[in-house]
């Protein structure tokens, strides 16, 4: 086939597919709804268009043609393809389904980071039991001053500062280490052990120092109501980080970009899974665990409801999740 | 100028697509220009959390503060590829495009898997742009995805005649030559290279500039001889 026939016979479907193309774009440049019968035919003439593509680059490379319907090909590619086209799943679907699932995949790990954070704290609130003096490294001068008058340092977060104030730095605090934990685990997962072991040490060392001050039972009330669920999410979020890191460095007989990739969906859907939970523990944090209006056994109460309430949501038994991705 | 680098993938039927790759240099232009916007917006935050603490709601300016800049910090560039079909405000000058690496247009759920690790790929993600055929950084290891030139659909004029023995360089030649003719800036050279082709193509094929007349301008009888439209 010559040039000119070529493009004589060929041009009316690229011209139509163009003009599907501009049709169904919405504002933002993304598909709106379109029948069935208009993708239909729109598949069938992109098919056509790469074909035409493959033709006119073997056979008139360099021409008008050939570059017109290389951007065809490559723009129609874009929009008819990929994952973009299909709409997010709702917060529903995400928390009944994706989030349960994920962290059930995950849980194997979880117990392993659970076994290191326990051996790390051990070792911490033995350091401390032995050395007193190591509080010093960790709370700092004037917080052992304090722990020496009977006052614990967390009194100051509500007398000192604003409550708003306390709560959206707490928050933000958290969430930038459950996120660098995470992210950090794409460098073969050692962020996340790094902070895995060094909240485990810091957690058994405080321990340690204020049951050498014997101001231990006040600094578990002050922790009762937000502690747990904070360090589940803490080691919730290294895990998921981990469970990355660890699809990089034993990627099995898959290419590791694949195994990252799919480690990256169960991952992704477990941090997205807790990050709203550290809102909640911020304000409990700030309201809650330093008022001594509230009694113990409530503080208790509300730390191990938290507790449950999490562990209830990601634990429930999820319902058969599609192959499509949910986020 | 400098060629832009083409990488192959394998699409339906597979057929072989060229995807045109941005590199390092218009990668990092692109992102020096959404940090620079970054800070602008950062800026303005504090500004917006200043009025809304002083008239608003009093003694709640730190709070907007801490709270709004996380949030940017983190979502600035993942919220702006997620709504704008993977481009930010740099890509978007640049036009640059993210895409999944068979060309699609990717999900939200890859588009916040790249952007989550951008604190890292600020360390290492120019080498690895450096170092990779396909320019990709951590992120879009981990995502799966790549970022491409968006270029303009091609305009240029499609031949409707052809003279027999012409190739695709002949082709491409005259077809380049009847889209620029108009913005070339001496107009004696457009119409010198037009007597060149008519020349071509009066010793292939004079049948096709029968009935033009000899007077006209080159570049109209070029374009009326190979009846080129444009495309």
């Amino acid at each position: 086939m010559d040039y000119a026939r070529f493009v004589r016979l060929r041009r009316p479907v690229w011209e139509a597919f163009e003009a599907q193309l501009a049709d169904i774009r919405d504002v933002r440049g993304r598909l709106r709804r379109a029948g069935y019968g208009t993708l239909e035919d729109m598949a069938l003439r992109y098919r056509q268009v790469l074909h035409d593509h493959a033709l006119a680059g073997a056979r008139f490379p360099g021409t008008a043609a050939a570059r017109r319907l290389q951007s065809l090909a490559l723009e129609g590619t874009r929009r008819l393809t990929g994952e973009g086209r299909q709409r997010p799943a709702g917060l529903r679907t995400f928390f009944n389904r994706t989030f349960p699932s994920a962290f059930q995949r995950q849980l194997g790990l979880l117990g392993i980071v659970v076994a290191l954070f326990l051996l790390a704290a051990v070792w911490g609130l033995t350091m401390a039991a032995l050395r007193p003096e190591i509080g010093f490294a960790f709370l700092g001068p004037e917080a052992i001053r304090g722990l020496e008058e009977g006052q614990l340092w967390t009194s100051s977060l509500v007398t000192t500062v604003p409550p708003a104030l306390s709560s959206s730095g707490i928050a933000t605090n958290n969430l930038t280490v459950a996120l660098t934990a995470w992210s950090g685990g794409v460098l073969a997962g050692l962020v996340p052990l790094y902070v895995v072991l060094l909240n485990g040490l810091m957690l058994g060392a405080i321990l340690g120092v204020t049951l050498h001050y014997s101001m231990a039972g006040e600094l578990l009330r002050f922790i009762s109501a937000h502690g747990m669920l904070e360090l589940t999410l803490i080691l919730v979020s290294a895990t998921a980080g981990l469970s990355l890191g660890r699809a990089l460095v034993a990627a099995g007989d898959r290419p590791r970009a694949q195994a990252a990739r799919e480690a990256g969906r169960d991952s992704l859907a477990v941090l997205l899974g807790c990050l709203p939970w550290f809102v909640v523990l911020a304000l409990v944090e700030v309201f809650v665990s330093p008022s001594p209006e509230v009694p113990a056994g409530v503080k208790l109460i509300l730390g191990l409801a938290l507790e449950g309430a999490f562990l209830a949501l990601a634990l429930r038994p999820s319902q058969q999740e599609s192959s499509e991705p949910a986020i | 100028m400098a060629e832009i680098r083409r990488e192959s993938i394998l699409g339906l039927d597979n057929i072989r697509l060229d995807l045109p790759v941005a590199g390092l240099g218009s990668r990092s232009l692109a992102a020096f220009l959404d940090y620079l916007g970054l800070g602008v917006v950062g800026f303005a935050w504090i500004v917006v959390s200043v009025v809304l603490g002083t008239q608003v709601a009093r003694g709640w300016t730190p709070v907007f503060v801490v709270a709004g800049l996380f949030l940017l910090d983190w979502g600035y560039f993942a919220v702006q590829e997620i709504l704008g079909g993977g481009r930010t405000l740099g890509k978007r000058l640049l036009k640059l495009r993210v895409v999944t690496a068979e060309g699609g247009t990717p999900g939200a759920g890859p588009l916040l898997i790249r952007n989550l690790v951008r604190s890292l790929d600020l360390f290492c993600g120019p080498l690895l742009m450096a170092l990779d055929p396909l320019s990709r950084r951590l992120g879009d290891r981990l995502a799966g995805t790549l970022v491409v030139h968006e270029r303009e659909r091609e305009a240029a004029p499609l031949l409707g005649r052809v003279p027999p023995g012409w190739g695709a360089r002949e082709l491409a030649v005259v077809e380049a030559f009847l889209a620029r003719a108009r913005t070339l800036g001496d107009p004696a050279v457009a119409r010198e290279m037009a007597e060149r082709i008519l020349l071509r193509i009066r010793r292939d094929a004079p049948e096709l500039l029968a009935g033009l007349d000899p007077g006209a301008d080159p570049v109209a009888a070029v374009r009326q001889a190979l009846q080129a439209e444009e495309g």
